[in-house]
């Protein structure tokens, strides 16, 4: 198997909208994948047809080696999925609920149910009806109902949605965990950018049903725009040193921008002839643009 | 068949822990108290007249207390209770989308058709197991009337009237469960059970209720009647007609359609 997920000109159309438009996408095994777009770029879209649960207009979807759908056909023992909002029984216990996911899975070990629960910390509320859940727990019920199998991989729809900045950190942990030491792979999308900026090891942008970008997360690293930040008392005699000395300049809101290469190598060059000129630094800061405006800026482009 | 009875152990645990179990049971208990509190009645034609209205009911749906009556009354119940059973399947497969819990079962070892399969069974139990609750209780409320006479022969064939009625509305609710599942909720299948009570109603008026499937269970119910009556094995095809079309349906809806929401 050369790719745990592959699509191949993916495309759902609703009538006259192009939910995902040609989607090929390609996850190898034990990446952590992470799938970024706005509100209605095709995210959950394409999860569903990775998961069968909607007829591609065009094109293929493979997973784990094998063709999805129709029919709900698929490797499904072998992975795990959490869509959208996760949903459960409401008057069944988190037991119960997890219990039913056991069985449908066809999973024999009874202890199963019980090593979910623990490994996402649902211990406390194992007997709560899931109707009296806090949105928080119904997600780690969620969680632990992808995981219940131990599934090679993962697809998960927002895993981060609704879980307090600890939980957040906890589950981020889990995840890495579980690529790194099971070679789990993990397909997970998200709109909480530092998540997937923090775990991902590839990363996708999807945008008006487009995969507009797909690269390594240590590639972006490269891509994304870096500037030296200048804060001096004379303004203008800083700047016309600056200038002065070939380096490309731009004031905004009382500070300098710097964006030369060998500005951003060596600040302390910038540092020196600033003081020379009589305009020492108060503050020289080397800032990288953050997923965040990096994703803004390309899916500003693109639109 | 690990897989089936994985998935009807789910949806049973399912039924057992909703209040919609309980709330069916109360129901139908309901309906046999009601026939023999119209026996009650009937016995005492001056305490009818006394009671006003509920008297006048009383006479209206079954005239005299006698054995005939109280089971045909009965078989009346037998006709309405087929509006609970399309509740149930309603509440079966409905619930999925409701709770937004249907996506949960597309993706699993369990296939999609076992899963239905296993609806549908539960929905046989269930309907069936209330039809003989409401039957057994029904003996019970008919001795403690004390109505004159032996009923001895009526006692079995009323019963297998009553359970004839009862399944043959088991066979009406796959269509009901169809669209339940296309409707993605509980509200479809109510328009459904209404419009097909009114249908059924006015082409009975018309004189071809016996093409219509589901104005046949209460043909059977009038056979057990004092007017007596027949159908042909053509409104039992019918019938099974609606049952397989509904089946297949449902089934081709939840291996195929988009389940986008």
């Amino acid at each position: 198997m050369k790719y745990a997920i592959e699509t191949i000109g993916l495309s759902k159309n609703y009538g006259r909208v192009h939910a995902v438009d040609g989607v090929h996408l390609r996850v190898g095994p034990g990446e952590i994948y992470g799938f970024l777009g706005l509100n209605g770029a095709g995210k959950t879209t394409t999860i569903r047809a990775l998961l069968g649960m909607i007829r591609p207009s065009a094109g293929e979807v493979r997973v784990l080696g094998e063709p999805v759908g129709p029919n709900g056909r698929g490797p499904w023992r072998r992975v795990g999925h959490m869509v959208e909002v996760p949903a459960a029984y409401p008057e069944l216990t988190v037991r119960e609920n997890l219990e039913v996911a056991r069985r449908l899975q066809g999973i024999a070990d009874k202890g199963a149910t019980s090593r979910a629960i623990e490994r996402l910390g649902i211990g406390a509320y194992a007997d709560r009806a899931a109707g009296t859940l806090s949105t928080g727990n119904l997600h780690r019920l969620g969680l632990a109902r992808a995981m219940l199998h131990e599934p090679e991989l993962l697809i998960l729809d927002e895993p981060a949605n609704g879980l307090d900045p600890a939980g957040v950190v906890e589950i981020r942990e889990l995840l890495a965990g579980l690529a790194h030491e099971r070679g789990v792979t993990v397909f997970m999308s998200s709109h909480i950018l530092t998540e997937v900026d923090r775990l991902a090891t590839r990363i996708g942008v999807i945008h008006q049903g487009r995969l507009i970008e797909e690269l390594e997360a240590a590639k972006m690293e490269a891509l994304r725009s870096r500037r030296l930040i200048v804060e001096v008392r004379q303004p203008a005699a800083a700047y016309s040193a600056l200038e002065g000395a070939g380096y490309s300049v731009t004031a905004e809101n009382g500070g300098l921008f710097v964006t030369d290469a060998r500005a951003l190598e060596s600040p302390d060059e910038v540092a020196t002839l600033l003081v020379r000129a009589g305009a020492p630094p108060t503050k020289l800061l080397v800032e990288q643009e953050d997923l965040e405006a990096y994703f803004l800026r390309l899916t500003g482009e693109k639109s | 068949m690990n897989a089936f009875f994985a998935a009807l152990w789910a949806e049973a645990l399912k039924a057992y822990r909703s209040k919609v179990i309980w709330l069916s049971a109360a129901v139908v208990t309901i309906l046999p108290l009601v026939d023999g509190m119209f026996m009650v009645i009937l016995k005492n034609p001056e305490r009818a007249k006394e009671m006003g209205l509920i008297g006048a009911k009383a006479q209206l749906v079954a005239g005299t207390a006698t054995w005939p009556n109280f089971f045909y009354v009965m078989m009346m119940t037998g006709i309405a209770v087929g509006i609970l059973f399309a509740f149930l399947t309603a509440w079966v497969f409905g619930r999925e989308f409701s709770d937004r819990t249907a996506k949960e079962l597309l993706a699993l070892p369990t296939p999609r058709g076992t899963i239905v399969a296993a609806k549908f069974v539960l929905l046989a139990v269930w309907t069936q197991a209330l039809a003989l609750w409401i039957f057994g209780l029904s003996l019970v409320v008919v001795r403690a009337v004390d109505i004159p006479g032996d009923f001895s022969n009526l006692e079995a064939v009323s019963f297998g009237y009553f359970m004839g009625i009862a399944f043959l509305n088991y066979l009406l609710m796959p269509c009901a469960a169809y669209v339940a599942s296309l409707g993605r909720g509980y509200l479809p299948p109510m328009a459904w059970i209404f419009f097909t009570l009114a249908s059924a109603q006015l082409l009975q008026i018309m004189g071809w209720g016996e093409w219509y499937p589901w104005a046949v269970p209460a043909l059977v119910g009038e056979m057990a009647g004092p007017k007596g009556g027949s159908i042909g094995v053509h409104s039992l095809l019918m019938v099974l007609a609606a049952f397989v079309a509904g089946l297949a349906a449902t089934f081709a809806w939840w291996r195929s359609a988009d389940q986008s929401r």
